[in-house]
């Protein structure tokens, strides 16, 4: 894929507050540290307080079969300490961890053992070791100050605290006062150095009941789940975040470790920092907590295997209790390709706002669904551009996916106004604008994009490119790549209660009087 | 209004210097952490007539002002005091398809189209609504445009026709919302439970189909008729403009609406009363969503703080309370744990704690819940746990006003909320005088685990357990919706 060079900018347009919209100053600094850690920090003093975000440029997709979910495993393992945090002896921690960690091979292969369609035992042998493993877990206890680092940020007034993973990266952010600048330098290359996995096991289950939450017993969790897993056959953009259910039932610690040193490296980590701290301080605070951690020996393993090209429609339905809905998804390319940000202002006049196309025809003249939008993405590797819709009653999916495929041949075909194409800019520049408000929001978006493609000023380059955007890129663009054979339908339907549900129904019954007595 | 100097580390050092720590031994890292210098950070709590400019205009339309000229912007967030709590249960969804149609139906002098091209061509937004106990609406433009969003905004308010064909439209949103309400258990629990508690009060009751069906053009004309009057709403603007010249364009604009006087019918009380017993709802899904709790306080209640402060220690701290520490980290039970002590309601508001776990552990995890409801009200929380609740929320204050936006629309809801002047002045001293005897005090007089509603949405048929010791167990139908 094509992707257009970074052009040397002078970035610092310089003016006042209330020069033209365009002219917004936007004076980001930027540090690389010897170890290869990448620092953005934009000073702003209207408030006494700053966001922080550290992004690795790891997610899901870095992932292999088998591991799936590790990224956001870890993830939630950082919030459990490290050798300084979270323990009042880790010496004496380390013995029963050991055993655990013993304990959890023999469980994961009693698991896979009982997985063989010859295996005839019974479960004593993965509980015995599951009551085992608990026990051990108690014993820690003694050791474990129980998640000290949430507690200390919260403590010092930090809001917002949280992480997020997803497929192409790992987020961990707080807002704090202006003050705690240092507190959080020392936590977060604490956790990069010296991170402890303890109560691993327990926290994987908590990830296995978080999967049951979005996913298991979501209906748009399960839609979109099916989505990817159909649409991509070989990108690892395939398995959910969250990971498979298998993945998490054996997946150990010392891989997730492994995944650990692999990934979590200062060659591999964008910092963006916005709000009440002077450049300099943040800088040597940085130099001073992190500049001691190595970068990795070896270089991050980037991802290679790529999605061939699609050789047809695909469709999957998708048994759930719920009312029906749908997915459509066509391969798009990765942001930073020539052609990505068509994908957005398609996705603008196809669904942004009452007078979107798809808005007007499916909300409002035929009433055919409550709501339908569509998304592009920007994404580290070739995505899929999605439209979901909540068909109304009556409606079925055939109808209401001919509805979506007529709108989007007309505007093939007859391309997009100028006056949409001008909306979609001005809202796109707006949007521009709307993203610098909250210092969080900007160090999100600062963050974002240097990870992906390695300048943040991609930022100003894609708003340009997105106001070049013709009427005949969007022509070329729906031609290319909203074709039937390019496209994946998702969508959910009632379990067929005749056959499946009566039965089962039965039981509950007599289950409930049983239990009410 | 007295001016506020709000020193965070000053509070720091007061606090870590008094106290010998219950827990002797200490990570390294917080040793290291103790040892660490955070220079004085002062910073004063906003008030009007200094950070924010208050005006009535003659017409009694209330305005606040906070000039921020940073991005050229700005933002508007008006309150109107309206809400289906003055409406009987019949005309309920009255309120709700007046707050969206009055954007979506168009105005005397722009038709729905040209509402929405206008506002989406030059980026702009507004969008209405009402809600339980307020109405609102918000515009949201770039400050070029702020003449233009300043005619459509007061456009939408004074004079909204509420077109036939966008009422129809929002009946038959809301009819497909009401067809879908089983489908995500964690909508079906919030939905019942407060139905439980509340009844067919505004707080509890349930819309239904054949409410909204008899719903048209006529009654949100006649909703609007009566409570939308300059001298019932107020208006916070902020962004990029300076208060002076935006005062004289909003005169000119709003000034020509004529007050009038509005007859408030009677709102209905909350019945305080414990509906106790165990409710189980049978649903297809592998996880038990959980939520159990009973009817709170008032915001009037002097206890407020010291309910605040116990609810963090008990479930309201995510993981720095107990109900996560034993659910979620010690037994890997759930992923979200929570409890939730509203202080800021009218009427009484509701405790409740909630959980989702698999169906197997759905009694363990509620065996948790009433054993940690009993130890807060049964003895003192450490000094550790209080220190940390109270410094969390005293350091963390300063997020309560840390863009312009958020600053203006604070003090306006204080005002629209009756809060003393004082609220946020007083706000620091109050959580720093809470005691432990304060929190044990509270959890006695305001927990009450033996009336605990205890309410699941599981599949009964892989629900093993026996939850009689929690309440008498009443197994509720999961009606199909009547959308006819």
């Amino acid at each position: 894929m094509k992707k257009i060079p970074l052009l040397i900018m002078s970035i610092l347009i310089p003016l006042t507050a209330h020069a033209k919209k365009d002219d917004i100053r936007l004076d980001v600094k930027t540090h690389t540290f010897s170890n290869g850690l990448e620092l953005l920090v934009v000073e702003r003093h209207l408030s006494p307080t700053f966001s922080a975000r550290v992004r690795f440029k790891v997610g899901s997709a870095d992932e292999k079969p088998g591991i799936t979910g590790t990224a956001h495993l870890l993830e939630h393992m950082l919030f459990k300490g490290t050798k300084n945090i979270g323990t009042n002896d880790y010496e004496a921690e380390v013995p029963i961890m050991e055993e655990i960690d013993r304990l959890a091979h023999e469980l994961s292969d009693a698991i896979n053992e009982s997985r063989n369609p010859l295996y005839r035992g019974g479960t004593e042998k993965v509980d015995s070791l599951r009551t085992l493993m608990a026990d051990l877990q108690k014993k820690q206890k003694q050791y474990v100050i129980k998640d000290e680092l949430w507690e200390t940020y919260l403590r010092h007034g930090g809001s917002g605290l949280n992480a997020s993973t997803g497929n192409d990266g790992t987020q961990y952010y707080i807002s704090l006062p202006s003050n705690k600048l240092e507190l959080w330098t020392y936590l977060e290359s604490d956790r990069l150095s010296n991170p402890i996995l303890r109560e691993f096991y327990s926290e994987r289950d908590v990830v296995y009941e978080e999967r049951r939450l979005r996913i298991d017993n979501s209906p748009s969790g399960k839609l979109y789940e099916q989505l990817n897993a159909t649409a991509f056959t070989a990108s690892s953009y395939c398995w959910p975040v969250v990971g498979w259910a298998s993945d998490l039932e054996t997946v150990l610690k010392e891989e997730v470790e492994g995944f650990f040193s692999q990934y979590y490296s200062p060659n591999n980590i964008v910092i963006a920092i916005v709000g009440d701290v002077k450049f300099d301080e943040v800088v040597k605070l940085i130099e001073k907590y992190f500049g001691h951690i190595p970068p990795s020996e070896k270089p991050v393993p980037s991802v290679t295997t790529m999605e061939p090209k699609q050789e047809g429609e695909k469709r999957v339905a998708v048994v759930y209790d719920a009312e029906p809905r749908m997915a459509i998804g066509w391969h798009m390319p990765a942001g930073g390709d020539v052609d990505q940000e068509v994908f957005d202002v398609i996705s603008s006049l196809l669904s942004r706002g009452r007078t979107s196309r798809l808005y007007k025809s499916l909300v409002e003249e035929k009433q055919v669904v409550t709501s339908v939008r569509a998304r592009s993405f920007f994404a580290r590797f070739p995505d899929i551009f999605t439209i979901i819709a909540i068909p109304k009653a009556g409606y079925t999916i055939n109808e209401v996916e001919n509805a979506v495929y007529e709108e989007i041949e007309k505007l093939q075909i007859e391309g997009p106004s100028d006056w949409e194409l001008q909306r979609v800019r001005n809202q796109l520049e707006a949007d521009y604008v709307r993203g610098l408000r909250s210092n969080r929001g900007l160090a999100y978006m600062l963050s974002n994009i240097q990870a992906k493609v390695g300048d943040w000023r991609y930022l100003l380059i894609l708003k340009e490119k997105t106001r070049a955007v013709t009427a005949d890129d969007v022509k070329r663009i729906l031609a290319e790549y909203f074709t039937k054979d390019n496209r994946t339908v998702a969508y959910l339907v009632k379990p067929d209660k005749e056959t499946s549900g009566e039965s089962a129904k039965i039981n509950k019954v007599n289950k409930h009087q049983a239990v009410a007595k | 209004m007295r001016r506020f100097g709000f020193i965070i580390s000053a509070v720091l050092v007061l606090f870590m210097a008094s106290l010998p720590f219950a827990q002797e031994k200490k990570s390294p890292g917080s040793r290291l952490i103790e040892n660490m210098k955070f220079s004085e950070l002062t910073w004063d709590v906003p008030i009007i007539g200094k950070e924010v400019t208050r005006t009535v205009l003659d017409n009694g339309l209330i305005l606040f002002f906070i000039e921020d000229r940073e991005l050229p912007l700005i933002s508007a967030h008006a309150l109107i005091r309206t809400g289906s709590i003055y409406d009987t249960k019949e005309d309920q969804a009255v309120a709700g398809i007046t707050g969206t149609v009055m954007r979506t139906g168009g105005t005397k002098s722009y038709s729905p189209d040209s509402l929405n091209a206008i506002l989406e061509f030059i980026a702009g937004s507004i969008e209405c609504g009402i809600g339980n106990e307020s109405g609102s609406a918000g515009l949201s433009v770039m400050s070029k445009d702020i003449d233009l969003g300043l005619e459509l905004f007061y456009e939408v308010l004074r004079y909204p026709v509420f077109d036939s064909s966008k009422i129809e439209l929002e009946k038959s949103q809301i009819k497909e919302a009401i067809r879908r309400r089983n489908d995500r258990p964690g909508s079906i629990i919030s939905r019942e439970f407060a139905h439980l508690l509340y009844g067919d009060h505004p707080n509890g009751s349930i819309i239904e189909w054949d409410e909204v069906k008899p719903i048209y053009r006529d009654e949100s004309v006649a909703y609007h008729k009566k409570y939308f009057y300059p001298n019932n709403i107020m208006i916070a603007f902020s962004g990029d403009f300076k208060t002076k010249d935006m005062i004289k364009k909003i005169k000119k604009v709003f000034g020509k609406w004529q007050r009038h006087e509005i007859e408030f019918p009677e709102i209905p009380e909350v019945e305080y009363a414990f509906k106790s017993g165990v409710y189980i709802i049978d649903k297809d899904i592998t996880q038990a969503n959980i939520r159990v709790g009973h009817l709170g306080i008032k915001r009037d209640n002097p206890d407020k703080w010291a309910i605040t402060l116990m609810n963090y220690i008990l479930g309201g701290g995510i993981f720095t309370s107990r109900l996560t520490s034993r659910v979620r980290s010690d037994e890997g039970l759930a992923y979200s744990v929570r409890s939730v002590f509203a202080t800021g309601s009218r009427d009484y508001g509701a405790f409740m704690a909630y959980t989702q776990t698999k169906t197997a552990t759905a009694k363990r995890a509620l065996e948790i819940f009433f054993e940690e409801f009993e130890n807060i009200k049964n003895s003192l929380p450490s000094e550790e746990e209080l220190e940390s609740a109270r410094e969390s929320y005293l350091n963390n204050f300063i997020f309560q006003f840390d863009s312009p936006g958020e600053i203006v629309n604070r003090l306006m809801s204080l005002e629209y909320n009756d809060y003393p002047e004082n609220y946020y002045q007083t706000y620091l001293d109050n959580i720093r005088s809470i005691t432990l005897e304060d929190i044990r005090r509270v959890a006695q007089k305001y927990l009450h685990p033996d009336s605990m509603t205890v309410m699941m949405v599981a599949d009964t048929s892989s629900l093993e357990s026996d939850l009689s010791e929690f309440g008498e167990v009443t197994y509720l139908e999961l009606k199909e919706p009547i959308v006819e």
